[in-house]
């Protein structure tokens, strides 16, 4: 029966103030709503990101053809460089492992079937220490008879330092767009505050009626914080409603024809739905937030 | 005024227990909520009391005085006495700056700011200016100040009416406040200051944007709410007023106590 004092109360005072609570909402609603296209490109870029980190990882390919005691050479070299600093850690891919990988991004693994038997060779997947030394490390390792010289680098391959470089600035981009992020959402708190101070002043009356009958400090402050809450969770409603709407009119189609080929896309993003949740939750923690700080300063109690 | 709300307040002048309807239990329950305990039958006790605003402003000088339980008290002085200042201890909106307010037998010196909303509930408060809230109806306004101390809703309806039909308001209830008279919107705000039955009113100028006539219908208000127990204690600068109930009388003049007698008029007789 309080929640429905309080709710009561906030939503009187949401409509005695009707504009100002429309500009925190559209606020809201903006941070929301470019923080709603963040998170799912920031989490894409992530996920590529590792898989181009993966990429910097030397691949050795082991012929099919060599015999055991060639492959454990192989690997007794590669635990004497680990052993020297030149690599951090590396792992064995067997050809089944290497047919499983592959399977996995087939859009349609049936084709498959049609293959007489397992073209993949295994393969020491290598993580150096430094990969600005991948080049020394490779030439250290090519003395081996086990390696498979029909493969891509004649056995060895490795990515070039522009790789490297390219990921440096992705993840500038991403520092960048924290920022960006983060100043939004002061702007948002900010906002609120304003609104809550307005609403406070237009309450004032109100305020000063239950402190003389007794009302205690927070039955004060809850109808505040919930007018606060309540802008901050219908601006992010709205946001999710037109990502919503962006998402099945522009992003679905379009990532339906560009994934047309044979191997679709492995990097992953966020599903929608724990995606609107967690707007929803950070557009009532901005409200939250920006009636607490504005309390603290305009209502002393 | 209704004879219905005077044949009330009149037989509850006779039993005091303010709820009768519910008996014991009730008076108990109204007991608890209130931490007013006046112990040794004073309600209100001031030792040495001055309030100075800022460095050379004196609101109270050197007050001592005490009002017992049950009493009839105004509050007279000219303009800038300090008979607002006085109020205003009592209810703690502000601490003395020397000696001790003890109201109900409570340190408010002592009292920490937590305490302070529960010391109010055992207030019942009216000012000049009514304080009503415009956008509510009258049954609206006395409700809210239960709401605002987290009675339940059924005992709210319970109260509500009874303390409307107290004040004779019984037909206004669904009125909004600017269309009432000065009176009638003075009677809502001490329906509302009483309607959880305080032990202690306490009035600054209540009459002050009234009529004559309608002040001593607010004024037999008060009195027979004094008559069901309960400490007034009422500022006025209405000499009329003063004279006519033949009560106790404090006189301030520049913060000092310079009166204070029992069944006296607004003004000693000059010989
Ligand atoms: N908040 C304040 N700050 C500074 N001085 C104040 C304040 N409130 C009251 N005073 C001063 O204290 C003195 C007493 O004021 P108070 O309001 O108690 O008088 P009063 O008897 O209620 O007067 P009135 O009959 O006009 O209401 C006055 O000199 C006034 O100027
Ligand atoms: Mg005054």
């Amino acid at each position: 029966m309080r929640l429905g004092f309080f709710f009561r109360e906030a939503i009187r005072s949401i409509k005695a103030n009707v504009a100002i609570s429309v500009a925190a909402i559209v606020t809201v609603m903006i941070a929301v709503f470019i923080l709603g296209t963040f998170i799912p490109s920031y989490l894409y870029v992530q996920s590529t990101v590792n898989q181009q980190k993966s990429r910097l990882d030397i691949q050795v390919y082991v012929a099919d053809a060599a015999p055991q005691s060639q492959v454990a050479a192989l690997q007794a070299q590669i635990v004497a460089l680990q052993s020297q600093g030149l690599i951090k850690s590396f792992s064995f891919i067997s050809k089944t492992d290497a047919l499983n990988q592959f399977k996995a991004r087939l859009n349609d693994p049936s084709i498959l079937t049609l293959l007489p038997n397992n073209p993949l060779p295994a393969s020491f997947d290598v993580r150096p220490a430094d990969p600005a030394k991948d080049g020394q490390i490779a030439t250290a390792l090519r003395t081996s008879h086990a390696i498979d010289t029909t493969m891509p680098g004649n056995g060895i391959s490795y990515a070039e330092t522009t790789t490297n470089r390219l990921l440096t600035i992705a993840q500038f981009i991403q520092y960048a767009g924290l920022v960006l992020i983060a100043i939004l959402l002061v702007a948002a708190i900010l906002l609120i505050g304003n609104t809550i101070r307005l609403s406070i002043f237009a309450r004032r009356r109100e305020v000063e009626v239950m402190r003389l009958v007794g009302a205690t400090n927070w039955f004060i402050r809850w109808p505040f914080i919930i007018e606060g809450i309540i802008c901050g969770v219908v601006g992010a409603a709205i946001s999710v409603v037109i990502l919503w709407i962006a998402k099945i009119l522009v992003v679905d189609p379009y990532v339906s024809t560009s994934t047309g080929g044979l191997t679709r896309d492995s990097a992953t993003t966020i599903g929608f739905g724990t995606l609107a949740v967690i707007l929803i939750v950070a557009g009532g923690a901005v409200g939250a937030v920006g009636s607490g700080f504005t309390l603290r300063r305009f209502l002393k109690v | 005024m209704s004879t219905d709300a005077d044949a009330q307040l009149n037989s509850e002048s006779e039993s005091p227990a303010p709820a009768r309807r519910t008996g014991r239990t009730a008076e108990r329950r109204i007991d608890r909520r209130s931490i007013l305990r006046p112990g040794d039958g004073s309600m209100v006790i001031f030792d040495g009391v001055t309030k100075r605003y800022g460095e050379d402003v004196v609101g109270l000088d050197n007050i001592s005085l005490s009002i017992d339980a049950g009493e009839f008290v105004f509050l007279v002085g000219p303009s800038g006495s300090g008979k607002s200042t006085f109020i205003r201890l009592l209810i703690k909106e502000m601490d003395a700056s020397e000696g001790t307010v003890i109201v109900g037998g409570r340190d408010l010196g002592k009292m920490g700011r937590s305490k302070v909303p529960y010391l109010r509930r055992g207030i019942g408060c009216v000012f000049q200016d009514f304080k009503l809230l415009p956008g509510r109806t009258i049954y609206e306004n006395v409700a809210y100040a239960l709401e605002v101390t987290g009675d339940a809703p059924k005992s709210i309806r319970r109260k509500v009416p009874e303390i409307l039909a107290l004040t004779g308001l019984s037909d206004k209830s669904d009125r909004l406040p600017n269309e009432l008279s000065g009176g009638e919107q003075q009677r809502v705000s001490i329906a509302r200051a009483f309607v959880n039955h305080p032990r202690l009113l306490i009035a600054d100028e209540p009459t002050g944007n009234l009529d004559p006539d309608t002040s001593i219908g607010i004024m037999q208000l008060l009195y027979r709410i004094n008559r069901t127990g309960t400490t007034v204690v009422m500022a006025t600068h209405d000499r009329d007023l003063v004279d006519k109930m033949q009560m106790r009388v404090i006189a301030l003049e520049g913060g000092k106590l310079v009166r204070d007698e029992r069944s006296a008029s607004y003004a000693t007789v000059e010989p």
